[in-house]
């Protein structure tokens, strides 16, 4: 199993987030989190690339128990996951280029291979002319597409989608699908939020649906 | 580590207006910081050797036979302590005495005998100069049958020794002082970018950042704000070096005796370098995923 969550509880501010929620993704797996507003889409997300701790229960990836994690490894676990925020979380200071490259940076990827995959993850995303330009430049489509070359550059396991087209129009929604459809065919596992069902409809893919913190629906089951 | 040293280079340049104050502070703790330094190895340099600007005046018995004071004054001449001895017998002291009263030698008058001891006056040798062996030296002397008394000045001596103590003492509480003002610099420093880059840390965490690879730019800045200043400093301590000597009359033997020893000058921008990197090393403190 690539992700595991057994009797996973998270609370905030005694507001319950997530409650003994369980389920499994296997590798290479393309799935759906739905529910509403406030239902914990985002908390489950947020457990997976461990950037919130559970309150009760545990959570494997990719092997690691979050039980026995040390907080050095962290950092490692998290480059085997590409995240896409719905806020983009890009740096406005750095250009296109350099905010995909510092993906690689961080992991100690030379220079020229930097410059070969940042070329390529462009190219996936069609955006290869607007590698000098800042974030500020760019639509809100771009930004995101920007945001996903950013989280495949580093050739994760694991891509985590957070709304990545709530704020986008149907043309760049359609576009932005169309690039993860492109990804999960390279055998990348996708766990991709969203509140939007004409998003995963008709697709065939897994839907887990969230509510209150309670997972009401999984077709795995 | 490369990386690093890029980011440390592009954000001193970016944030240039806050680096340059804080540079500019450190470069002027630093400089006093040598300053103090620069006046403490003088005084000592001086103190240490003071004596050997001194004669010892060594007043023999009137009793003294001629063969007892020819013994004396040529196991004087062996010593290796000592450049000149000159033996001043009571007539020649009386002549030398009456030669420095000149108009007012008629005091001398009436006299009915020669009230001044003989004596043997002692040079002492520049180079071969320990404190320690003077001490013991004069103290051999004293214990001899022959010799009334010795003076070489202990009391203006002894004074300089406790002033030296005293500065010694105050320099070491500047220096101690100054090292935390300058610590603080850097750390403040480092604290505020580390605030203006917050997001971006926060984005680096979410994305596998290790803390090396996060802490490693702040700890260059640091580290470099601390040798810039470091360096100002010692360039403001070389520049008064230049005018205390350009200012200076060649006839004030002060000025002329005056050293600025290089290790002054190389240990200022290492101390800013270490300070520097004290102050950023605390300023990041523990990071949390």
């Amino acid at each position: 199993m690539m992700i595991q969550f057994r009797e996973v509880t998270k609370i905030y501010d005694n507001i319950t987030a997530l409650r003994r929620v369980s389920f499994s993704i296997g590798k290479g797996e393309y799935v759906f989190v739905t529910g509403p507003s406030g239902a914990g889409k985002s908390t489950l997300l947020k457990l997976i690339y461990l950037a919130e701790k559970p309150d009760e229960g545990s959570i494997s990836i990719a092997g690691y128990s979050t039980d026995t994690l040390k907080e050095r490894a962290i950092p490692y676990l998290r480059r085997n996951i590409g995240v896409v925020f719905q806020d983009f979380k890009l740096l406005e200071n750095k250009t296109v280029y350099d905010n995909i490259a510092i993906a690689l940076r961080i992991r100690g990827v030379g220079e020229r291979e930097i410059r070969e995959r940042v070329h390529e993850a462009l190219k996936l995303v069609n955006l290869r002319h607007k590698a000098d330009n800042l974030p500020s430049a760019l639509s809100g489509g771009e930004q995101q597409r920007v945001t996903i070359a950013r989280a495949i550059v580093g050739e994760p396991t694991v891509l985590l989608a957070d709304e990545p087209t709530g704020n986008l129009d149907v043309d760049n929604a359609a576009g932005i699908m169309k690039i993860f459809s492109e990804i999960h065919a390279k055998g990348t596992t996708i766990v991709f939020a969203t509140h939007n069902r004409d998003l995963y409809r008709n697709t065939g893919k897994r839907v887990i649906k969230l509510d209150s913190g309670n997972i009401v629906y999984d077709d795995m089951e | 580590m490369l990386y690093s040293f890029k980011v440390a280079l592009r954000s001193l340049w970016f944030y240039r207006w806050i680096n340059l104050l804080s540079i500019l502070s450190i470069a002027t703790g630093l400089f006093i910081f040598g300053v103090v330094l620069f006046s403490l190895y003088n005084i000592e340099r001086a103190t240490h050797r003071a004596p050997e600007k001194f004669t010892i005046t060594v007043f023999l018995k009137d009793r003294a036979k001629e063969s007892e004071i020819q013994s004396l004054v040529n196991r004087l001449s062996d010593e290796k302590l000592i450049s000149r001895v000159k033996y001043i017998s009571k007539d020649e002291a009386l002549r030398e005495l009456k030669e420095s009263l000149k108009d007012a030698a008629y005091v001398l008058e009436g006299l009915d005998e020669n009230p001044l001891f003989p004596s043997i006056e002692i040079k002492l040798k520049e180079d071969a100069f320990n404190r320690r062996d003077v001490d013991y030296f004069i103290k051999r002397l004293r214990r001899l049958d022959v010799v009334e008394d010795v003076f070489y000045g202990e009391d203006i001596f002894s004074s300089i020794k406790s002033l030296y103590r005293n500065f010694r003492v105050a320099s070491i509480l500047l220096i101690v002082l100054f090292s935390v003002a300058i610590v603080f610099v850097s750390y403040s420093t480092v604290k505020i970018l580390f605030f203006k880059r917050a997001e971006e840390i926060e984005i680096y965490k979410l994305l596998g950042a290790t803390k090396g690879f996060i802490r490693g730019p702040f700890i260059f800045e640091g580290t470099m704000i601390g040798l810039f200043g470091g360096l100002i400093g010692s360039a403001g301590l070389l520049a008064l070096f230049d005018l205390l000597k350009g200012l200076g009359n060649p006839e004030i033997p002060l000025v002329r005796m005056l050293v600025l020893p290089p290790e002054i000058v190389a240990v200022i921008p290492v101390s800013g370098l270490i300070l520097g990197l004290i102050g950023s090393v605390i300023a990041i403190g523990r990071l949390r995923y």
